[in-house]
């Protein structure tokens, strides 16, 4: 396979995914938008959504004042922000486009219509009463295309590289989505442990559509820290805990180095990290500072991603 | 003007079920097949980019659903015709980068040739594989009545639109089934098989059994991106950009997820001068630095050669019956259409005075552009032409206008007859020549018009050769 296939099927997955989380980021600041005297939350929602996809300078810069309408749009339709739904529709689009020999005619079906669907809408005047119907389209093509994935593509190596874009998203951003909130909900350190805010830590849940699935893990009981911690971290029954992707990281550069009989410095560093989680609990997390803990886990994955393009995409070896 | 479908206003019997399916369609089955049509094209993404465009950049290219019909005697003409200037073309292109024989009986004035453009002086001297230089020719031609087709134009270099004659067929064999039980109609799905077959064939001096085939494309954002990654799914084969290609040592590599492979054949869909930045033009992204030395050393092939669009240069164009004349002592089987070469004292005098009943062409131009239909041009635009050719007359050319045949196509009420031109796609590797039955049908959808590009507002319709 080229690099540059490879490369791009990973984007495409990446931008896919990333479409989806913040799909997901806007559910849940319209929901908190529907409970009344929440206004406070409410832009503290806003701040931590712009927080988490690094755009907040970018918005200011741009829009001045934090408004509804205009952070909807910013966040879906914006051409100039790179990190908007359509923008990342339209990359994982244009990525699928270069790769057209390397994924089946439904996958492309699905990209495609997604891109022009969002194209119809953004071709309107936004209105926030759209908001609902447009979050439930990206939600419902995004689940239609990683669908289309697994039942029509060979599981081959290109299944790998789409695999491998969508858990270093997601790896990514659940671990900064904790971060944000961290400092945001938590920002006395004195009360960090007094669950003194069971309802932003289950817009957290949301935000990962982990809601029901933290239900059913833990039973209908309260949602505390430390078992919010354990469920997006180190849980490996939830699909968005970092446990969960980074042992399918480990898992398809394994298979890789299976495939193509080579060994590969990206896959040893996955294998430790994976490794490590195993031994890994919430108190060990908390000792050595939940947010020093997840800044080195970006900085880990950050080194894996390094190593898999160096390998993989650039075709720099010789 | 000359409607395909009927002769002595009675239906030509390759017509007969086709006239016959195409009134029977109740208006609402048209239109939604129409619709159906549109979004199979959309879906599958068989789009072209139109450049500058950075809004809209996609866009479809219109399909009627009105066939265009051509018989098995036709088509034997045609095929024999097309097959004859192929080999012409390419005996051509190996003598000007030789010996030069055709220049020293004076046929074609020297100039012509070594002032062109297109002539590319690196190649001289250089021995292509096989002495093919161009193995894919896009000959365009034009039928002006019953049992006359001419020659319009030749496509050497990399003519495009191959992708929309299989797949027009692919959407009217699944929109309409049962018209393809009634008539015996000849298959082009063949094409990419005997296309890959061909590029084998073209192996460079230095080369292991099995070549490796690349397409060679600018990106996603050129006209006929799509075809190319069609052409690539259909063939098995990577499509790669000059990004994904190096030259280390004179060979040429592609990079891989498993390190480096040596290319050996390259179907590039990129002009001459951007293929190699070191050789051509400095500014080109799209090349390969050092892939016209690595060529050069027989470690890799490119197809076609580069220098190779001199044969359908427009002036060179003219000169073709003596061309196919001086080299297979034949007789041209199809005729050119005639042309004044305004570099021509007395031809030019002719032009000059008769501008309102030619078409005058720009040498170098393609697709409809720099050209003037002098019958449908402003008094301003006339004289505008005028001045151009008289300042450098060797520019231009100029041909009566024709009219070209007509075929149905399903307008707003009703079928109405629009403008055509034919594409077939000639492939030659050595002696051997291979012609799919088929070919791109090109219509004018505005009424009376004579242009079928679709950069200028043209369509596209699914064509049947049939087998008996």
């Amino acid at each position: 396979m080229l690099s540059k296939t490879a490369e791009n099927l990973y984007w495409a997955a990446r931008y896919i995914e990333r479409a989806d989380s913040i799909a997901r980021l806007l559910e849940v600041a319209y929901r908190i938008h529907l409970i009344p005297n929440a206004t406070t939350s409410y832009n503290n929602e806003w701040d931590s959504i712009l927080q988490t996809l690094r755009i907040k300078e970018e918005y200011l810069e741009k829009n001045k004042v934090i408004k509804k309408e205009k952070i909807e749009f910013f966040l879906l339709f914006d051409l100039e922000n790179q990190s908007s739904i359509f923008n990342c529709i339209n990359r994982a689009r244009e990525n699928a486009k270069m790769v057209r020999t390397a994924i089946t005619l439904e996958v492309w079906d699905a990209i495609n219509i997604t891109y022009h669907d969002l194209e119809t809408y953004s071709k309107k005047k936004y209105n926030s009463k759209d908001l609902p119907e447009i979050i439930d389209l990206v939600k419902k093509q995004v689940n239609l295309i990683r669908g289309t994935i697994l039942n029509t593509q060979l599981v081959n190596d290109s299944y790998d590289f789409l695999s491998l874009g969508t858990h270093f998203e997601r790896a990514d951003f659940t671990a900064r989505i904790i971060d944000v909130k961290y400092f945001i909900l938590l920002p006395n350190s004195e009360l960090i442990g007094k669950d003194y805010d069971n309802f932003q830590w289950s817009l957290l849940l949301r935000a990962v559509s982990s809601f029901r699935g933290f239900k059913w893990a833990y039973g209908n009981s309260d949602i505390g820290y430390y078992k919010i911690i354990d469920f997006l971290i180190l849980n490996m029954m939830c699909p968005r805990s970092l446990f969960y992707s980074i042992e399918k990281i480990d898992h398809h550069l394994k298979r890789l180095k299976k495939f193509y009989k080579k060994k590969s410095k990206a896959e040893e560093l996955a294998n430790t990290l994976h490794a490590n989680f195993n031994k890994l609990t919430v108190n060990n997390i908390l000792d050595s500072g939940l947010h020093e803990f997840l800044e080195r886990f970006i900085i880990d994955l950050s080194e894996i991603y390094g190593q898999l393009e160096s390998k993989y995409f650039l075709g720099a070896e010789k | 003007m000359y409607n395909e479908v009927y002769t002595k206003s009675k239906i030509r019997l390759s017509y007969r079920n086709v006239m016959k399916w195409a009134n029977s369609l109740p208006k609402n089955t048209l239109i939604k097949k129409k619709t159906e049509a549109e979004d199979l094209f959309r879906k599958i993404g068989i789009t072209f980019s139109v450049y500058n465009n950075y809004d809209a950049s996609e866009r479809l290219l219109p399909f009627d659903l009105f066939p265009r019909v051509i018989t098995n005697n036709e088509w034997g003409k045609i095929s024999k015709g097309v097959i004859q200037r192929s080999l012409a073309i390419n005996a051509f292109l190996h003598d000007i980068y030789h010996s030069g024989e055709i220049m020293k009986t004076k046929i074609i004035p020297r100039h012509l040739i070594y002032g062109n453009p297109a002539y590319e002086i690196k190649m001289v001297g250089f021995k292509v594989p096989n002495n093919i230089y161009s193995p894919i020719i896009g000959t365009d031609i034009i039928r002006t009545n019953e049992n006359k087709f001419l020659i319009l134009e030749d496509n050497c270099r990399t003519p495009s639109g191959v992708s929309y004659m299989i797949e027009n067929r692919e959407i009217m064999m699944r929109m309409f089934p049962e018209l393809f039980q009634t008539m015996k109609i000849e298959p082009v799905e063949n094409y990419p098989n005997h296309l890959l077959d061909t590029l084998a064939k073209l192996k460079p001096k230095n080369c292991s059994d099995k070549p490796n085939i690349v397409i060679l494309t600018p990106g996603p954002l050129n006209s006929a991106y799509y075809e190319h990654s069609f052409l690539a799914n259909m063939m098995g084969i990577e499509l790669v950009q000059g990004s994904d290609l190096y030259v280390e040592k004179n060979i040429t590599y592609m990079k891989t997820t498993r390190g480096k492979e040596k290319v050996d054949i390259i179907y590039r869909r990129i002009d001459d001068h951007y293929i190699d930045p070191i050789t051509f033009d400095n500014n080109s992204l799209i090349g390969v630095p050092g892939l016209f030395d690595s060529y050069k050393s027989g470690n890799i092939n490119i197809c076609s050669a580069p220098g190779s669009g001199i044969a359908d240069d427009k002036a060179i164009y003219t000169f073709l019956p003596e061309i196919i004349k001086f080299y297979l002592s034949e007789d041209p089987i199809l005729e050119n259409v005639k042309t004044y070469k305004c570099y021509d004292s007395k031809d030019r005098s002719y032009v000059l005075s008769n501008l309102k009943n030619l078409v005058v062409k720009e040498v170098h131009g393609s697709g409809g552009h720099g050209m003037l239909i002098g019958n449908d041009a402003s008094k301003q635009k006339l004289d505008l032409f005028k001045r151009k050719i008289k300042s450098n007359p060797s520019n231009f050319i100029a041909q009566p206008i024709l009219s070209l045949s007509s075929v149905p196509i399903f307008s707003k009420n009703s079928l109405s007859p629009r403008h055509v031109d034919l594409r077939p796609y000639c492939l030659i590797s050595n002696k051997k020549i291979t012609l799919v039955s088929g070919a791109l049908t090109r219509v004018a959808l505005k009424e009376n018009s004579l242009v079928v590009n679709s950069s200028q507002g043209g369509g596209v319709k699914d064509t049947w050769i049939l087998a008996e």
